[in-house]
């Protein structure tokens, strides 16, 4: 995935996209907009970033799963949970450079203190089914829909068009190319574990 | 439907007044999915958050879900309203009765308060309703101070349209005056997002003139930190600079598309030919006078003086030209605090790109190419001289010659020729006598150009007797109007309110002002609402479960010049329709009026009055074999398909809208770049404000009220004065307090949205007070405080600073509508801050022409 910080206006979209398509429960984001501020007034700049899992091609939280629930697909390049094998253990969320992974005890409704609407009603089922409770949870570049050819969610509703999905290993797909001729970049490339989340920078 | 039946459903988005084009997932009968309609120009597929988060309100478990009644007689701002739940019959049999006997006595009494949230639907249900009553009374929900009727009066009066964006296809430079257009509120709002971001990874440039680091400044080319309300010094100086120390101006433009040649007298009006009454031009080439249309005309003078018959006249551009000398960088800079040398580096590069004299071929059509423009909106306007500061800003588009030309300045479209089939809808600007345009659609009864003839004052607003003919939040809401009213001899006063989704509480002034000198003096009010508001609570006797905008129908969300997409690409006609039947006992609100006007006997006039609404504003005309009969009654979805059917023929009418969503048809280059090809011309020169101020200003002493406004700033060339904020002067209010639109908010009613909520809580700015660290600093101020913001009259708000290096250091700034305090809207309870409990009412705090409410308020600012 490549993420253009030249076209990307903070907007909070692909937040609420991820939510949307993954039933994510209240407090739970996969996928945050962080904003920051950097300089001195009046030559000072706001940025956005949004990130969620780097799906690593060396994943740390792959390496420390004691119970193998975690693997990296070899064909899609996608780092998958297996909910029935993870035993909420919780090493993997420590393991993780970029904290984008997420605990899930129990699927909290949106609204609190209220019964469950029938859209909750909705959603916890389509999470308990795919995620279960007690589990770590994460972003899988929408792993179901990509088997279905169609793009992460995020991608999809983006209305700034800032983010691309393709493969990284395709150096003539529209991804690699973007990184060759924008100077993409990675995010805490020191660590190692080579994300396949690239940044374009804005700049 | 079987339980587990999926269906896509085609609609419009309401979450904003942006009506993007939606699909709704439904699983059985429960929706649980919204994404994008990929092929609708609405958005094609993209969406806010504001809009994916919609199922959030649908199944918000604190929405109305049936009629209330107030079971407290006590009424006021704080007071537990002790609802009843009462069936249909009942809320409708209290209703009817009500409106009965203030109708046989004055039908004028019935106000009406609509949102801006839902335009269409407010103007056209709820305006066809009130003018079947009878009553000219009504407001709009944050009209006045949160919309803009100073942008609305130049869009209108300049473009035929709501508002403007840059031609995001060919734009090349735009300085944007406190505006967000693509980054996140306002009209198209997701559309424009698309369109800013494709055009900035081209290279067009925007410059921001904003006193803080907003998603426009800090995504754009440059941020230019200003003290508010200050954006139309800076204008006229720019103007000055390109006009007299420059001279970069589009002759070719000024002398053919505005009244820039006209002659003026030296007693400041038209020189007018005798025998026609036309304006009159001079001819440099043949030396003599003509009418401004006369076909012989070889040239016309832009610059000079000369004598017709005796008199002297000057070209108005040549007056415009002198006019703005005046106005030096110098002195914006002292007002604006921004360096001289910026604004005279920007006025340069705004009149060097605007590459004046330079063509395009666009589908064989060769054309002016102008890649800038000059946009405004909400921040800039929303202050005192709201009127002149957008004329000012609108000035740099018709110098340079760029106003809805390739690459400049677009009004959402105002020129349409109708769908290849049908012809309809059809709606094109013409011509006055005096050559000026006159928009073919527009969303108030009168239209922005000619001004309204000012005449003895029937509504409460007194707004008849004003030249421009928009809410005037004095007259309705000062403490002063029942006198006002009495010595308009009006003869009657507001009984009945009938509100449809707005919370005037909050989104008006200070809540205590509002109510105390206005909204108390209604003996009945009911409510069409979806949430218990502090509106509701405060006032109603009666609240009606509306179906929200996801459980209603209405046959034209997008149209023309309110949030039409602009520039080259398609036109789009699309419906709403419910994606579920109303849950509990809501009901679609027209569906309900029309049993009303039944009820009432006025079914006649509201058939008659909603045709007219869907002609007047998105131009549909209904032939006879769709009109409506008022010996028959329809259902709301009989009435949707013979609008469509008007306008699309027989095979088009609702059941193939409900399949489809919507329609398209290419645009063609003669509606998009209009105004090339129409003879229309525009003014940079306002002799039309001369005569109706004199008209107006006469009334006004007749009717015993000669102050009712400053009758001096109707003048004939732009100015710029100071909100009532920079006139204080005390060294303790030392700050100035603005709000903002966030692109996670609209107006009041989505911070009881959870899913919003939640975001809120990401965003380090929208739920707090953002301070210049250094400011804060010297008052003892630290990051994440609780601080009072206090105005000169003693009205207080609290709320968490925020110390940020990306604000003007003499600002704070507050996101949204926040600090809700009912009930009925746990999620929103005590979120953000409530910036409007700052804003006061007084002919001080208002533009004497647009009418619009000031929103920079001086403040001093300190810990809790």
């Amino acid at each position: 995935m490549v993420i253009d910080l030249k076209r990307c206006i903070g907007c909070y979209s692909c937040q609420t996209a991820c939510r949307q398509n993954n039933f994510t429960p209240r407090g739970v984001f996969w996928l945050k907009v962080l904003k920051s501020e950097y300089g001195k007034y009046p030559r000072v700049l706001r940025e956005s970033l949004p990130f969620s899992c780097m799906q690593c091609r060396d994943p740390p939280c792959e390496k420390v799963c004691p119970t193998k629930a975690t693997e990296r697909d070899e064909l899609t390049g996608i780092v998958i949970i297996h909910p029935d094998l993870c035993i909420g253990c919780k090493y993997c969320t420590v393991a993780c450079p970029y904290g984008a992974r997420t605990f899930v005890e129990k699927w909290k409704n949106y609204f609190p203190g209220q019964p469950l609407t029938p859209y909750e009603k909705y959603a916890r089922e389509q999470w308990i089914e795919k995620r279960g409770e007690g589990k770590n949870t994460k972003c899988d570049f929408c792993a179901e829909r990509v088997k279905n050819g169609l793009n992460p969610a995020c991608v999809d509703l983006c209305p700034t068009k800032a983010r691309y999905f393709g493969d990284l290993d395709d150096p003539e797909s529209e991804v690699s190319r973007l990184i060759k001729t924008r100077r993409g970049f990675q995010l805490l490339p020191e660590y190692g574990t080579d994300p396949s989340v690239y940044y374009l920078p804005r700049r | 439907m079987s339980a587990s039946e999926e269906v896509w459903i085609p609609t419009s988005c309401g979450g904003d007044y942006v009506y993007d084009a939606i699909l709704v997932k439904k699983k059985g009968d429960v929706a649980v999915c919204i994404k994008g309609n990929e092929k609708s120009p609405m958005g094609y597929g993209r969406m806010c958050p504001k809009g994916q988060s919609g199922l959030m309100m649908l199944y918000d478990p604190s929405r109305v879900n049936y009629p209330l009644k107030r079971g407290n007689p006590m009424k006021g701002i704080g007071v537990d309203p002790k609802w009843q739940r009462i069936s249909w019959e009942e809320a409708l049999d209290i209703v009817t009765r009500k409106l009965k006997e203030v109708m046989e006595r004055d039908p004028r009494a019935i106000f009406f308060q609509t949102t801006t949230t839902h335009t269409h639907e407010a103007r056209v249900n709820f305006g066809s309703f009130r003018r079947a009553i009878g009553s000219p009374n009504w407001w709009v929900s944050g009209g006045a101070i949160h919309c803009g009727l100073g942008a609305h009066f130049a869009a209108g009066l300049y473009h035929s349209s709501w508002s403007l964006v840059p031609d995001f296809k060919y734009c090349n430079y735009a300085l944007y005056w406190g505006v967000s257009k693509g980054h996140g509120a306002g009209h198209t709002s997701v559309p424009n997002m698309i369109q800013v971001a494709d055009a900035k990874a081209r290279g067009m440039k925007i410059v921001v003139f904003d006193p803080f680091l907003s998603a426009q400044a800090s995504t754009g080319t440059e941020w230019i930190p200003i003290r508010a309300g200050t954006d139309g010094i800076v204008a006229l100086a720019m103007l000055n600079i390109l006009l007299n120390e420059l001279e970069i101006y589009d002759g070719e433009y000024l002398k053919k598309k505005t009244n820039a040649p006209y002659l003026i007298k030296p007693d400041g009006f038209y020189m007018r030919d005798r025998k026609t009454n036309k304006p009159l031009i001079w001819d440099p080439v043949e030396n003599k006078a003509k009418t401004f249309d006369d076909a012989s005309i070889k040239d016309f003078s832009l610059l000079g003086t000369y004598e017709v018959d005796g008199i002297k006249c000057t070209p108005a551009f040549q007056l415009l030209k002198e006019h703005v000398r005046k106005y030096t960088p110098e002195k914006a800079s002292e007002i604006s605090t921004i360096p001289t040398k910026t604004i005279r580096r920007i006025a340069k590069e705004f009149g060097e790109e605007a590459r004046i004299g330079s063509t395009i071929t666009i589908d064989g059509k060769v054309l002016p190419y102008r890649p800038v423009a000059s946009i405004f909106f909400r921040g800039s306007q929303g202050h005192r001289n709201s009127a002149w500061t957008c004329v000012s800003m609108e000035l740099l588009n018709q110098i340079v010659g760029c106003a809805d030309m390739p690459g400049g300045a677009l009004g959402f479209p105002p020129t349409c020729f109708g769908h290849p089939e049908t012809g309809q809808p059809y709606f094109v600007p013409t011509a006055a006598p005096d050559g000026l345009m006159i928009a073919g659609s527009w969303m108030y009864p009168h239209k922005p150009y000619p001004l309204n003839e000012p005449r003895r004052p029937e509504s409460l607003m007194l707004k008849e007797m004003f030249p421009v003919e928009y809410y005037n939040p004095y007259t309705l809401l000062s403490d002063e109007n029942e006198k006002l009213w009495e010595k308009a001899k009006l003869g009657y006063k507001p009984e009945i309110l009938i509100a449809f989704g707005s919370n005037s509480i909050m989104t008006m002034a200070n809540p205590k002002t509002i109510y105390e000198n206005f909204l108390s003096k209604f003996k009945f009010v009911v409510a069409f609402e979806v949430y218990l508001t502090e509106f509701c609570d405060a006032v109603a006797d009666i609240v009606l479960p509306d179906g929200s905008y996801l459980e209603r129908l209405f046959p034209a969300a997008v149209m023309g010049i309110f949030n039409h997409p602009a520039g080259l690409g398609e036109w789009v006609w699309q419906i709403r329709q419910p994606v579920v039947k109303p849950l509990y006992e809501r009901r679609d609100h027209m569906e309900v009026l029309l049993e009303l006007a039944d009820r009432l006997g006025i079914r006649d006039r509201f058939y008659k009055a909603l045709q007219n609404a869907f002609t007047s504003q998105f131009g549909v005309k209904f032939p006879k074999r769709y009109s409506l009969d008022p010996a028959k009654r329809y259902t709301w979805e009989e009435i949707c398909d013979r609008v469509l059917k008007s306008a699309f023929g027989p095979k088009r009418g609702l059941e193939w809208f409900k399949k489809n969503g919507f329609i398209t048809w290419p645009k063609k280059v003669e509606e998009v770049y209009w105004r090339h090809f129409l003879d229309v011309r525009v003014p940079i020169y306002f002799e039309f404000f001369l005569d109706r101020r004199e008209k107006a200003k006469k009334l006004a002493e007749e009717l015993g009220m000669p102050d009712i406004i400053d009758w001096s700033r109707y003048t004939a060339l732009p100015d710029w004065y100071p909100c009532q904020s920079h006139l204080e002067k005390s060294p303790e209010f030392d700050l100035y307090a603005i709000y903002y639109r966030h692109v996670l908010h609209t107006n009041s009613w989505t911070n009881q949205n959870t899913w919003l909520d939640e975001l809120s809580h990401f965003d380090p700015y929208v739920y707090n007070i953002q301070i210049n660290r250094d400011t804060a600093k010297k008052k003892g101020i630290n990051d994440g405080d609780m601080i009072y913001v206090e105005n000169v009259k003693g009205h207080k708000i609290k709320g968490r600073a925020k110390l940020v290096e990306g604000i003007h250091p003499e600002h704070i700034a507050i996101g949204g509508c926040g600090g809700h305090w009912t009930k009925g809207q746990p999620i929103a309870l005590g979120k953000g801050v409530f910036f409007n409990e700052l804003l006061e009412i007084g002919k001080e705090y208002m533009d004497p022409i647009s009418f619009n409410q000031d929103i920079c308020v001086k403040v001093k600012v300190y810990k809790a």
